[in-house]
């Protein structure tokens, strides 16, 4: 990555806007869905951003060669963004659930001790 | 040794998922354990120097860095030890309180995650520990279920956009020096403006997730709608995670210019939060919220002997910084212990329920009257040695009027919240009358943190001794 090739720095830039839309729709937006695809879009962008930087070039054969270190960070990334969408999601869900509910106090105790006593 | 203290809490946490029948005593176990070996490393430490390890045997560079310095032994020990009495605290109130049985593999997950963050010194294994961290604590705020939903999620959301912004911080240092581990960094260092970028961008989002005054929003509602042990857990020990990496970065990382610039933002964030913190905690008409305030506030101090520490690199400040975590976190898990059992007892959630508490649950208020004594700074608490060390190593400095006086205020707005719940508790004209008997256990597990906290004055000396030696 020593010399900036044009190709870099569209990809960078691309990057470094999806990054930007994320930021911009976090901190505007007050829907928690919204939010949530916000998260997912900066995250997309920083993973972008690491591909990016990966890029080493070629070697002899002319085969293209990449920082594996970077590689296994953007498995590790995609990993836990992953399993923070998929609880994030399902945490709203359970919220858009309980919401007619709150109108019934007595449905809702009901609700309440199932949800906190799932074992017995 | 160092494999025992994470292999512990990691199967057992896995084994209770297996076997919730015995969830609460594996949980138990596996935080005593944790405990015995976190004072055995921290006893090898003090002898034997700092330890390090290059996982899995692969080169310096590639493989991630481990560090067990006596700072890092002596917040596991805390970490397992505060696990420990609040595991027995929610054992003994389990049934009465209706904790879900997910707290215990969780809060054992909370300890692998701390410890594991406590050790690491690889940028992008602190990435992986904070968001174990806000995962896991989200779902324990979680399992107050109903209510607690919408907290936990602005939580969760608020606290994912943090690990980005330090995701991407870390990824910008990747690109210019090719490391990840903090010490090859830290001699490859030069402040160019990408870099300074990149640790704005990483303190942003750890001052997020640590909820530093002007980022603390998130975290009253959230603690205020956990269940109470879960709340101490939260305040005495999760936001801590992410301060410490905030110091790794900017004591060890920062250039000498970057750390001068920004000491006085964070002295300012500091103040601001004490005094934010403790007029929100003033004001709050529900207990647990004012609590809450005060984990704001106290972490405030944190924040202000951070940027003295950037500004006179003076070990003293140093010391204080540690001290101040230290006894917050006892006198919090004593705090919320005590009014989640008072909240519980006699039924409610606003202030005036303390109404003559003195009387009707005096072990609690009790409790909670010592460890506000340290949170206020009280001689001879272990607030009140952190807070003389930062005085200390502000009169060395020959800064004899700002700071100072700065000090004095936050600690009258402490005292004034303090009080606020004392006065009407000792209010027995007329006393809130409890709903069932007061269990005596659960207060006397309160008062027991409350009562460290106290000691902590008698081990001052070698504290700072071990504290100063770090810095």
């Amino acid at each position: 990555m020593t010399e900036l090739s044009a190709t870099f720095i569209v990809f960078a830039f691309t990057a470094a806007s999806l990054i930007a839309i994320g930021f911009y729709s976090f901190i505007t937006g007050p829907e928690p869905l919204r939010r949530i695809l916000a998260l997912n879009i900066i995250s997309a962008g920083i993973f972008m951003l690491m591909v990016v930087l990966a890029y080493r070039g070629y070697d002899d054969t002319a085969v293209s060669v990449g920082d594996p270190v970077l590689q296994a960070l953007v498995l590790t990334g995609l990993v836990v963004a992953v399993s923070a969408t998929a609880f994030a999601l399902a945490m709203l869900a359970r919220l858009e659930q309980q919401k007619p509910e709150q109108q019934k106090p007595e449905q809702n105790r009901v609700a309440k001790s199932q949800i906190s006593r799932p074992e017995q | 040794m160092i494999i025992v203290l994470l292999l512990v809490p990691l199967l057992s946490a896995l084994l209770m998922l297996l076997w919730p029948r015995i969830a609460p005593l594996l949980a138990l176990l596996s935080a005593a354990v944790s405990s015995l070996f976190a004072a055995k490393l921290l006893l090898q430490v003090n002898e034997q120097g700092t330890l390090q390890w290059l996982l899995a045997g692969w080169p310096t560079g590639l493989a991630i860095s481990w560090q067990a310095d006596s700072l890092s032994c002596l917040l596991i020990l805390l970490c397992s030890i505060l696990q420990l009495l609040v595991g027995f605290y929610a054992f003994a109130t389990r049934a009465r309180d209706q904790l879900s049985q997910g707290f215990w593999p969780l809060s054992t997950l909370l300890q692998l995650s701390l410890t594991v963050l406590w050790l690491s010194r690889d940028l992008f294994n602190l990435y992986v520990c904070l968001e174990l961290l806000g995962l896991v604590a989200v779902a324990l705020v979680s399992l107050s279920g109903g209510k607690a939903f919408k907290p936990a999620l602005n939580y969760l959301l608020l606290s994912l956009f943090g690990s980005l912004c330090y995701l991407l911080g870390v990824v910008l240092l990747y690109a210019v020096y090719g490391l990840l581990d903090i010490k090859g960094l830290a001699q490859a260092w030069q402040a160019d403006w990408l870099s300074s970028c990149a640790l704005l961008l990483m303190s942003l989002g750890l001052m997020l997730k640590a909820a530093l005054w002007p980022l603390h929003a998130w975290l009253p509602a959230a603690h205020a709608a956990a269940p109470a042990p879960v709340s101490a857990l939260l305040s005495a020990l999760v936001v801590k995670g992410p301060l410490f990496i905030l110091c790794l970065l900017w004591l060890q990382l920062a250039s000498v210019q970057q750390a001068q610039l920004v000491a006085p933002l964070f002295a300012g964030a500091g103040l601001a939060a004490l005094l934010f913190g403790g007029w929100s905690a003033l004001r709050t008409p529900f207990i647990k919220n004012l609590v809450a305030y005060s984990t704001v506030a106290q972490l405030g101090y944190a924040t202000l002997a951070l940027g003295l520490m950037l500004k006179f690199d003076q070990p003293l400040i140093f010391a204080a910084l540690w001290l101040f975590v230290l006894a917050h976190a006892l006198a919090k898990a004593a705090c919320f212990l005590a009014v989640g059992e008072m909240s519980a007892t006699l039924g409610g959630k606003r202030l005036t329920i303390v109404k003559g508490a003195s009387q009707t649950m005096p072990l609690a208020m009790f409790a909670f009257a010592v460890a506000g004594g340290s949170l206020i700074g009280l001689p001879p608490s272990g607030g009140f040695v952190a807070k003389w060390a930062l005085l200390q190593g502000l009169w060395l400095q020959g800064e004899l009027l700002l700071w100072p006086l700065a000090l004095v205020l936050a600690t009258l707005l402490s005292a004034a919240y303090v009080f606020r719940v004392v006065v009407v508790a000792f209010d027995r004209a007329d006393p809130v009358a409890p709903d069932f008997a007061p269990q005596l256990l659960p207060q006397w597990l309160a008062l027991l943190p409350a009562l460290a906290v106290w000691a902590m004055a008698m081990f001052s000396e070698p504290l700072l001794l071990l504290l100063r030696l770090e810095a």
